[in-house]
């Protein structure tokens, strides 16, 4: 992937208030700053890949022991969510998440804290390359999914929060 | 404000079918919801003018948009059609609802069906409109809005003031006021952090205990049966995602063929909306989901379920009206709202119906209501500036001046209005509106009279009688300084003037003589004619002619068709000798490259369009193709008031990309020059002259005064606008001297020492 692109992905996902970190595509690298990143939280949800394969989260499942088929209550009383993104989006610093498979869309939802996992080779440059058939084998036109930009947010209150419904931190791993 | 608070509510205002709510309104706005208003639709608009700067295609895209939902809006019955089959295949259900209390059984039914006691509901306009939150309560339903600011007015007890920021209008402490006393709590809430924690913890449980979840669209795809769902709460999506059954509402208006199809409004809905690249969700569902509901609380969860409640209430009429079909176009961005001076100043509830606001509202009011809802779209001024950041290229201003034709002619006759109209040179069926629109659409009559018997007219109408009597048959506002009228029309001076020889090869033009100008401020006119001449152009000057802007501002579309046919007439005859068309008064000038695509044929407008040029921008065009250096010509240091200079462009000069020239004609010959960053003085033609709007008029102008008195900074700057209302509103506004760009190019001219320019 174009560095270039990377870069912009990065200054747009910052701009949009989420945090960003840059890992090589190993599995060892992914349990590690998943461990970072979940540590000292009690619950951490984890909803198995559609897309990415599975044993590049192994290590990561080893470490953590992440809750994969959550009870209801500890889907309402978590404090991490961890997801795979299939896609992101250069220009507006998105990622694309997959909200008809699995356990996505709660777990990208509920807990105030969402951590998700994008391929670079995953970038697009605009939202509306996810409308063509020539990017992603054209999964985002046939796919139920979500624009994820940034923290959820208001402006309704008077200043801006982040942190509404929806998490209050978004924190993005792209594995380069 | 000084003045006590209006003891109005937004609730009692809501509906303006009389003028007086309007009145009420407005002066409750300004009392109490206005700074919020101003600042939150101002950061909206500097937003957005950011985010559309970075669309590279920005107006291909509003061109593919534009396409689409014509496209779309041309096969209506069959994308409805075919989005029914597509949502019924995959297990969902489809209701086309006539009206809005079809829409609302429908619904409530769904809900008793299930035995719902919670319901929770994403934000949605179209919800509003139909005031579905009274029926489901009224079947002992509760109801939970949940986007926080539908939740403040569900709290208050408001209509929206913003199609996307409904409580636009609530500062942080009157929310913290108000929730006190309602909630009747002691926690601190004096933080936006606060209130959004209050509000959260309340409607999380509201969330995971509903039994059914509501929410609007954004978009509908026909051929795969997808909502596009923008937000930036999560609230949207918790409604759509958790509760078993969902209900989605939305007008008919709202879908498109195929998911390429989103493309244009995806990329430009939050950049035209909230300024951002993309809200916080964008979200693309083509429900029944197939991941199964989650059952919270040991509480029981059935098989997702899904209804689509498609609403007419209007909409298929406004598609068969020639003029308002226009209309279902809008996507709701809310763009014309944060781009209008007047909304920014005093929000939805005064600038708005019980539902819709702003430009755009008054066609939604009346294509879903009743035509007198819409009669708050007085509060257009026809400025111009939502055209263009309209992301489907609605002409706003002309819907407006159509709603005030229909308004008008809905009047019973009256031998009044019908009696002046007469005498003053109406048009047909415009003879029945008011007194004061036609006085202010014939303004060229009572000038040519001002101007025969300047003397007496001038001292009559500066008299108290004569402003009380003026204020009470056309009610023209007493506080407005009115310029008295010139004893020399500009026609006159033009024929009686020294006409120094000058070698004119550098271009030929016919200048057009508005009326504005001629009666107005013929000095204005005269520094256009001398400097165009000086700079070698052969300049004649066109008789004088009312073009149309008076009586199309006033709704009176058939005077300014025929205004607008004797104009182009008059004009034709010189460009078929080769002149172009200079024109000082922008308005005019937006008229000929705008306004005349509905008033004229297609090519006639066209021609004119090609031929005509803002005055100082035909100037700079003339320098520049004949290589002519323009400090040959004039030199800011020989001006008597400095080279720091305050540029104010025109409203609709703005729009027609008329105001660059100006800038940079005035910076190559040296001037400092600061510019205005508001969308309009608030004058904007005869509005500010209006009794009943002259209050709103100088709050609008403040932002401007305000601009200005900050670029003083190191020294007064020499103001210079472009408009005539411009001027009058600065000089009323600042009791400051005002000069047109003309006058300063008058005013630096190098003397001619009888050497030819000199070619670079």
């Amino acid at each position: 992937m174009n560095p270039e692109v990377l870069d912009r992905f990065e200054t747009a996902a910052k701009a949009a208030a989420a945090s960003i970190e840059r890992i090589p595509r190993t599995a060892g690298a992914l349990a590690a700053a998943l461990s970072l990143a979940t540590s000292g939280a009690k619950r951490v949800l984890f909803a198995d890949p559609e897309d990415l394969p599975a044993d590049l989260f192994a290590p990561f499942k080893q470490a953590v022991n992440p809750i994969t088929t959550p009870t209801e209550e500890e889907l309402r009383c978590s404090e991490i969510g961890v997801t795979e993104a299939f896609a992101g989006v250069a220009r507006t610093g998105s990622v694309c998440i997959s909200v008809n498979h699995g356990m996505n869309g709660p777990m990208s939802l509920l807990a105030p804290y969402q951590i998700a996992v994008l391929a670079a080779e995953n970038l697009v440059p605009s939202p509306r390359d996810l409308f063509s058939s020539q990017y992603l084998d054209g999964k985002g036109l046939t796919r139920d999914f979500v624009f994820v930009t940034g923290p959820s947010a208001t402006a309704d209150m008077g200043p801006l929060v982040r942190g509404v419904h929806g998490p209050h931190k978004l924190h993005i791993i792209l594995l380069t | 404000m000084a003045q006590s608070v209006s003891e109005e509510s937004p609730r009692q205002v809501a509906n303006k079918s009389r003028k007086s709510a309007l009145l009420k309104a407005i002066r409750m706005a300004l009392n109490i919801e206005s700074a919020a208003v101003r600042h939150n639709t101002q950061t909206f608009n500097r937003n957005k003018y950011r985010a559309v700067a970075g669309l590279a295609d920005y107006d291909a895209l509003k061109d593919l948009a534009r396409a689409t939902k014509e496209r779309a809006i041309e096969n209506l019955p069959a994308l409805v059609h075919q989005l029914k089959e597509v949502v019924e295949a995959r297990g969902g259900n489809v209701f086309l609802a006539a009206n809005g209390e079809e829409a609302n059984n429908y619904i409530r039914d769904v809900c008793t069906r299930h035995n719902a006691k919670l319901v929770v509901k994403g934000k949605s306009m179209t919800s509003e409109e139909t005031r579905l939150n009274h029926v489901l309560q009224d079947a002992g339903i509760e109801v939970a809005e949940s986007d926080l600011a539908e939740f403040i007015l569900q709290v208050a007890d408001e209509q929206p003031s913003h199609v996307i920021a409904p409580a636009i209008h609530y500062s942080r402490e009157r929310i913290t006021a108000l929730f006190k006393r309602k909630f009747n709590t002691d926690l601190p809430l004096d933080t936006g952090e606060d209130l959004t924690k209050f509000a959260r913890e309340i409607l999380r449980e509201k969330f995971l205990r509903a039994d059914v979840g509501i929410s609007g669209a954004n978009m509908i795809v026909a051929e795969t049966g997808t909502l596009m769902l923008v937000e930036s709460e999560g609230n949207i999506r918790m409604s759509t995602m958790l509760p078993s059954v969902h209900i989605a509402i939305a007008g008919v208006e709202k879908i498109i063929p195929t998911r390429e199809d989103l493309v244009p409004f995806i990329e430009l809905l939050a950049a035209s909306g909230t300024g951002q690249p993309l809200t916080s969700y964008t979200s693309l569902l083509s429900p029944p989901l197939k991941v199964p509901p989650i059952a919270f609380y040991g509480r029981t969860a059935g098989p997702r379920e899904f209804h689509l409640v498609l609403l007419d209430n209007g909409r298929l009429k406004m598609r068969d009206d020639p003029v308002f079909r226009e209309t279902l176009y809008c996507i709701r961005c809310s763009a014309c709202l944060n781009s209008c001076a007047n909304f920014q100043t005093v929000g939805g509830h005064a600038f708005g119906g019980e539902t819709y606001s702003g430009g755009i509202g008054g066609s939604w009011e009346a294509g879903t209501g009743k035509l007198e809802n819409a009669r708050f779209n007085e509060l257009c001024t026809g400025c111009s500036r939502c055209i263009n950041n309209c992301p489907v290229r609605i002409d706003i201003p002309w819907l407006n001046d159509n709603l005030r034709e229909r308004l008008s002619k809905a009047e019973p006759p009256s031998l009044t209005t019908t009696a002046f109209g007469l005498a003053t040179g109406t048009q047909g069926d415009d003879t029945k509106a008011s007194l004061q629109k036609q006085f202010f659409a014939n303004y060229h009559v009572f000038a040519k009279f001002g101007t025969m018997l300047a003397p007496i007219v001038n001292r009559v109408s500066s008299s108290g009688f004569g402003r009380s009597m003026m204020e009470k048959v056309v009610g023209l506002d007493h506080r407005r300084e009115l310029q008295p009228f010139p004893e020399k029309a500009w026609e006159e001076l033009y024929r009686r003037r020294d006409h120094a020889a000058h070698e004119a090869k550098h271009g030929r033009a016919v200048v057009f003589a508005d009326v504005f100008t001629n009666y107005g401020s013929p000095e204005r006119g005269m520094a256009t004619v001398e400097i165009l001449e000086s700079a070698g152009v052969d300049v004649v000057l066109s008789r004088v002619i009312s073009g149309g802007r008076a009586a199309l501002s006033q709704g009176m579309i058939t005077t300014a068709k025929h205004q607008a046919r004797e104009t182009a007439e008059e004009l034709e005859r010189y460009i078929d000798d080769g002149r172009e068309v200079v024109v000082v008064e922008p308005s005019e000038l937006a008229l000929f490259r705008l306004d005349y695509r509905h008033l004229l044929d297609h090519e006639r407008f066209s021609r004119l369009r090609r031929h005509s040029f803002e005055a100082v921008e035909y100037l700079w065009r003339v320098l520049q193709e004949n290589k002519l250096d323009p400090r040959q010509f004039y030199r800011a240091e020989l001006a008597p008031f400095g080279k720091r200079i305050f540029y104010h462009s025109h409203c609709q000069q703005k729009t027609t990309h008329s105001d660059t020239p100006t800038q940079e004609l005035l910076r190559a010959i040296g001037f400092d020059v600061a510019t205005s960053q508001v969308e309009c003085c608030g004058m904007a033609g005869s509005f500010g002259y209006k009794t009943e709007y002259y209050d709103l008029s100088m709050a609008v102008g403040q932002d401007l005064f305000a601009q200005v008195k900050a670029a003083d900074q190191g020294g007064e700057r020499q103001v210079v606008v472009s408009g005539t209302s411009c001027h009058e509103q600065v000089h009323d506004g600042m009791h400051r001297s005002v000069l047109h760009p003309m006058e300063v190019l008058s005013a630096c001219r190098v003397p001619a020492n009888g050497t030819h320019p000199t070619h670079v």
